[in-house]
This record gives structure tokens, C-alpha cells and sequence, in this order.
């Protein structure tokens, strides 16, 4: 549905968008992750045909946005980062001015503004002016405006990003719902909500791509992996030497990594691949040398952890390029 | 043509729950009822003068047809009021949008530069002929002291709503232009009031520019419309500046999306 091809946008000598390429198929909903500033907005905007590329093509549809813009348009619902609400309006006012900008006959146009209203549950404040709602409450407005004329595609910058945690759950709810519906390309910095609802994930940085993939998929090339952690007080000399040697020969455990404590007990760091449990195997085996276990915690390497070494590398490199 | 009125619409709907736009419009039917009344008041008194020297003397050092200088000098001062009442009302037409970010829902949807800038003057317009309906009254109470030119009224109020036009697509084109509001309505005054009084510059010496000059005076221009004088040219004049605001706003909402934001 929507085709990018070699699309750039340079300010200047500065280059917010670096020779992307992508495409997303009918009915797919594509993450867009990346630290803020990477280059998610202005692509999105070159996409919706707000900004013109400095190089590259867009098509939405078959339409070229350079072409045949409006055409293009017509397939587009669009939420940028901030909803594009006029205040003094009333929700209901308003979303028939979007609607009849959006080319929905005049005769369908009540039934298309019920229609997003109920999808987006609006109801309740349907007929209030939008300066009076809540953060929550505009937001999904901004939903709203965006898939009143039913668009194939919707291109959504951030939509949960200055919510509370309670909105930005029902958001994500409501984009959950129109999975299936729209073709849908969603940009965040938030992780989990792109592993919630994507299809695929494209990690960009600094205007470059640098991974696309499954959410468990990236995980998996990425060397996730489950990590447990224990304390382990034990008598004798190099404690840490002979807990090294008991956890290391666990079956599963991939690497692990002990140390002495200042406070005489022994810290160690087991690693195994992803779904293996190792938890009830470790604490058996201190326990049965007679170690007491002070502590034992289990917890898998997301793809936040996973974000940051990548986007990490990245910084660092682009340090060096520079010194 | 859809796209065009719902612009419009949604534009003067703005007007009536903004502060601003209802300022605008009471303080400008105030002074010019003020001005109106004073003036009516003033040339009676000066026909009151000038009878009387007729009956005394028999003969009079001026003859005065009321209602009719009355109008020309209404009118008059009816333009200078609406260069100071219309940038207030087209101060935002773009600007806002762009503050707001409303911008990107119109850029992004599937309509084309001309319709948003066509829409937007249409509104601002509309407001124009809504300003102007109070003034409808006082002719009818001028027409109630007998001799009276409906010419003269009608060609004035052609004028004032040419020159309003006109007015507002210079503003539009500078509201386009402009990220503040404040920017906007200053340059824009700035525009009309260097427009409005260009030809005294231009009287000031003899050449060839001074007369090209003179020739985009809006004083110039619409100072024969409150006379009852309704020339092609003026009008031509006034609609080929309207033109000129809508073709630069079009051409600037089309380059505001080649800035960095």
C-alpha cells in the first residue's frame, strides 16, 4: 500500500532522512521505533505529503504523492504527533469539516461522523467543544479525524506519546481495533506498545535504518536472552571461583559471570537462551552444596535493552566520525 | 467548490466565537455610526449657514446637496476604517493554522493550494459583508430626509466592499507569509497603509514613477466609487489585486512545506 524509495530529506547539510527504503503490504501494521529526533516525523511527513522529499519517491496506492498528490491524499488518514484540532469547535462540528475536506459524499456524511465517533467512543462528548476535553479525550479525537472517511492507510506519529499511562492504554486499545481494517504505519519511542500491535518493526536512527524485523524475530537475531541473577553467601576461600564452576555446569546455562561482594557474598549472573528456566535448577544446586541463598531474580532482555545497544552503537560511532 | 465553502464556512463560524472578530465588528458599527452622525450634524449646520446668506445677501458662497456629500464623505472615511479593522480579521487566516498545526490536517488532505487560499479569502469576505450590513440602516435614514442618490449609495458600497477585497487577499498573502500573528498584522497595516497613501509620495515630484506610482493608490482608486463614479478600470483595479493576494498565498502555502518546520 504504501512504497518508499530512496527517500532523503536533508536541511541544509544536516540529513534528517537518509536514503530510506520500504514498503508496507495491505492490512500490515509497521512500527516505527526510534529516539526522538531519528528522523520517524519528518518520514512520516514525506509519506502524508506535508513535506516534499529531497530525493526519493513516495506512492500510497499506486499514486505517486508527487504525481497524483490528491489521489494519494484520498487513501491517507493522518494523526500527526500534536491532533490537529481546532479548539473552539465542538468534536462533532469538527469532524464533519475533516470529513467533507476528506471528500466523503454529503449524504453519507452524518453516518461516516457516527461512525468514527463510535469507534473512537466518543460519545459521551460528541456535541462538547474540544478546548474543554482532556489530553486522553483530543487525542482520540485526533484518532478520529483520522479514519472518519475510512482511509486504506493510516499513518499515526506517536499516538500515545503524552498520555497517562491509563489514555495511553485505551489508545493502544483503539489501534489494536483497527488492525485488520486499515493498513496502519505507527511510529513510537515506546517499546512495548510496538511489540503489542506491530507486524514488523523498523528500528531508525539518526535517519538510517537499523534493523527490520518481528518483534520476536529481532529479539532473536539480537541474542535475547533470559538473565537470572543470585546471591549466594558461601564459606571458604574464593567463594566465587566454586559457584562460578556449580552454575556454569547447569544444563541451559550459556555463560555466567560470578564476583565477590564486599560484603563477603558472592554475586552471579546466569545466562541462558530465550524460555529457559533455569531459576528452580540454580537455587537447588547452591542450596544442595549448603550455600544460603540470599536472592534470586529472573528477567528476559527486552527490546528497550536491545534499542539502546543499537542505537547506542550508532551514537557512539557517529561520536568517533566526529572527533 | 466543496472544499472552497466548507473552508469558508468553517472560517466565519471561527469569526463568531472569536473575541477578536466581535471587537472588530462592534467597535467598527460604532464609529461609524459616531462618524455618520457627526457628519450629518456638521453639513446641516453648514446648509443652515448657507440659506441663510442666501436670504440676506442673495447669494450664497456655497450651495450644499446634503445627503450627497454626506455619502461621498461617509464613505471615505468608511475605507479608512476598514484599513484598520480588516488585517485584525485576516491577521490569522493562515498564521493560526500553522500555530495550531491545523495546517498539516489541511496540507495532508486531498485538497489543493488555490481551494485553501480561495476558501479562506471567502471567509474573510463573507465576514466583510456581514460588517457592512449595519450601515444599511443609516441610508435608509438618510433616504428619510427626502432627495436623496440610491446611485451614490450603491456605488459606494461596491467600493467598500472592492476595496475590502482587496484588503483582505493582501492580508491572506501576509498572514501566509507570517508565523506570529502580531508580525502579521503589523506588516500587513503596513502593506495597506503604504497602498492607501502612496499617490501623496507620488505627488510630491513630476516623473514618469511618480505617476506609475499613483496608479496602485487605493485612496485614488476608491475615491471615485464614493463619488457615484463606477469605472472599469477602478474596478478592475481592485479585483486584479485580489487576484494578485490569492496567487501569492497559493504560491506560499505551496513553499511553506519546502521550510524546515
Amino acid at each position: 500500500m504504501i512504497s518508499v524509495t530512496n527517500l532523503s530529506k536533508k536541511y541544509g547539510r544536516f540529513v534528517a532522512v537518509d536514503n530510506l527504503s520500504f514498503a508496507v503490504q495491505q492490512g500490515e501494521v509497521l512500527g516505527f521505533l526510534g529516539p526522538n529526533g531519528a528522523g520517524k516525523t519528518t518520514t512520516m511527513r514525506m509519506i502524508t505529503g506535508y513535506l516534499p522529499p529531497s530525493a526519493g519517491r513516495v506512492t500510497v496506492g499506486g499514486n505517486d504523492l508527487y504525481d497524483r498528490p490528491v489521489e494519494a491524499k484520498r487513501l491517507l488518514g493522518y494523526l500527526p504527533e500534536n491532533p490537529p484540532v481546532y479548539p473552539e469547535m465542538t468534536v462533532r462540528r469538527y469532524l464533519r469539516f475533516v470529513g467533507a475536506l476528506k471528500d466523503i459524499p454529503a449524504g453519507r456524511l452524518s453516518a461516516a461522523v457516527d461512525l468514527a465517533i463510535e469507534r473512537t467512543r466518543l460519545g459521551e462528548v460528541a456535541n462538547k467543544r474540544i478546548s474543554k476535553l482532556s489530553k486522553g479525550f483530543k487525542q482520540r479525537v485526533g484518532l478520529a479525524q483520522a479514519i472518519v472517511h475510512e482511509p486504506p492507510v493510516l499513518i499515526l506519529d506517536e499516538p500515545t506519546s503524552s498520555l497517562d499511562p491509563k489514555q495511553r492504554s485505551e489508545v493502544r486499545e483503539l489501534i489494536a481495533e483497527l488492525k485488520g481494517r486499515h493498513t496502519v504505519l505507527l511510529s513510537t519511542h515506546i517499546l512495548p506498545e510496538v511489540s503489542e500491535v506491530a507486524d514488523r518493526v523498523f528500528i531508525i536512527n539518526r535517519g538510517k535504518v537499523m534493523a527490520v524485523d518481528t518483534p520476536e524475530h529481532l529479539g532473536e537475531r539480537l541474542r535475547a536472552r533470559d538473565v537470572v541473577r543470585l546471591e549466594v553467601a558461601v564459606a571458604g576461600d574464593a567463594p566465587s571461583v566454586a559457584v562460578r564452576a556449580a552454575l556454569a555446569a547447569l544444563p541451559g546455562v550459556t555463560n555466567v559471570d560470578a564476583s565477590d561482594t564486599p560484603a563477603g557474598t558472592v554475586r552471579a549472573e546466569l545466562e541462558t537462551p530465550v524460555g529457559v528456566d533455569v531459576r528452580s535448577a540454580a537455587a537447588e544446586a547452591v542450596v544442595g552444596r549448603g550455600w544460603k541463598l540470599l536472592a534470586l531474580t529472573g528477567e528476559s532482555v527486552s527490546l528497550e535493552a536491545i534499542f539502546l545497544a543499537l542505537t547506542a552503537d550508532e551514537a557512539a560511532a557517529a561520536a568517533k566520525e566526529q572527533g | 467548490m466543496r472544499h472552497i465553502l466548507t473552508i469558508a464556512r468553517r472560517e466565519i463560524e471561527s469569526y463568531f466565537v472569536s473575541p477578536i472578530a466581535y471587537s472588530v465588528l462592534t467597535i467598527f458599527t460604532f464609529v461609524s455610526g459616531l462618524f455618520f452622525s457627526n457628519m450629518i450634524v456638521y453639513y446641516i449646520r453648514q446648509a443652515v449657514v448657507a440659506d441663510q446668506q442666501l436670504e440676506r445677501l442673495g447669494r450664497s458662497e456655497f450651495q450644499l446637496d446634503v445627503p450627497t456629500v454626506v455619502l461621498q464623505q461617509f464613505f471615505q472615511n468608511e475605507a479608512f476604517l476598514l484599513m484598520f479593522a480588516l488585517p485584525l480579521l485576516t491577521m490569522g487566516l493562515i498564521t493560526d493554522e500553522r500555530r495550531k498545526g491545523t495546517l498539516e490536517l489541511l496540507l495532508t488532505s486531498p485538497i489543493r493550494a488555490t481551494e485553501l487560499a480561495v476558501g479562506k479569502f471567502a471567509g474573510a469576505f463573507g465576514f466583510l459583508v456581514v460588517m457592512a450590513l449595519p450601515l444599511v440602516p443609516m441610508f435608509y435614514f438618510l433616504a428619510q430626509g427626502g432627495d436623496w442618490e440610491p446611485g451614490v449609495v450603491a456605488s459606494g458600497l461596491l467600493g467598500l466592499l472592492l476595496l475590502g477585497a482587496a484588503q483582505i487577499a493582501l492580508g491572506l498573502f501576509i498572514s501566509s507569509l507570517c508565523e506570529n500573528i502580531l508580525v502579521s498584522a503589523i506588516g500587513t497595516y503596513g502593506l495597506l497603509i503604504t497602498l492607501q497613501f502612496i499617490d501623496t509620495t507620488a505627488s510630491a515630484t513630476r516623473s514618469m514613477w511618480a505617476e506609475f506610482l499613483a496608479y496602485f493608490s487605493l485612496y485614488m482608486r476608491h475615491v471615485n466609487l464614493t463619488r457615484g463614479l463606477v469605472s472599469a478600470d477602478d474596478v478592475v483595479f481592485f479585483l486584479s489585486l485580489v487576484i494578485l493576494g490569492l496567487f501569492l498565498t497559493q504560491r506560499t502555502i505551496e513553499a511553506i512545506r519546502f521550510k524546515r518546520t
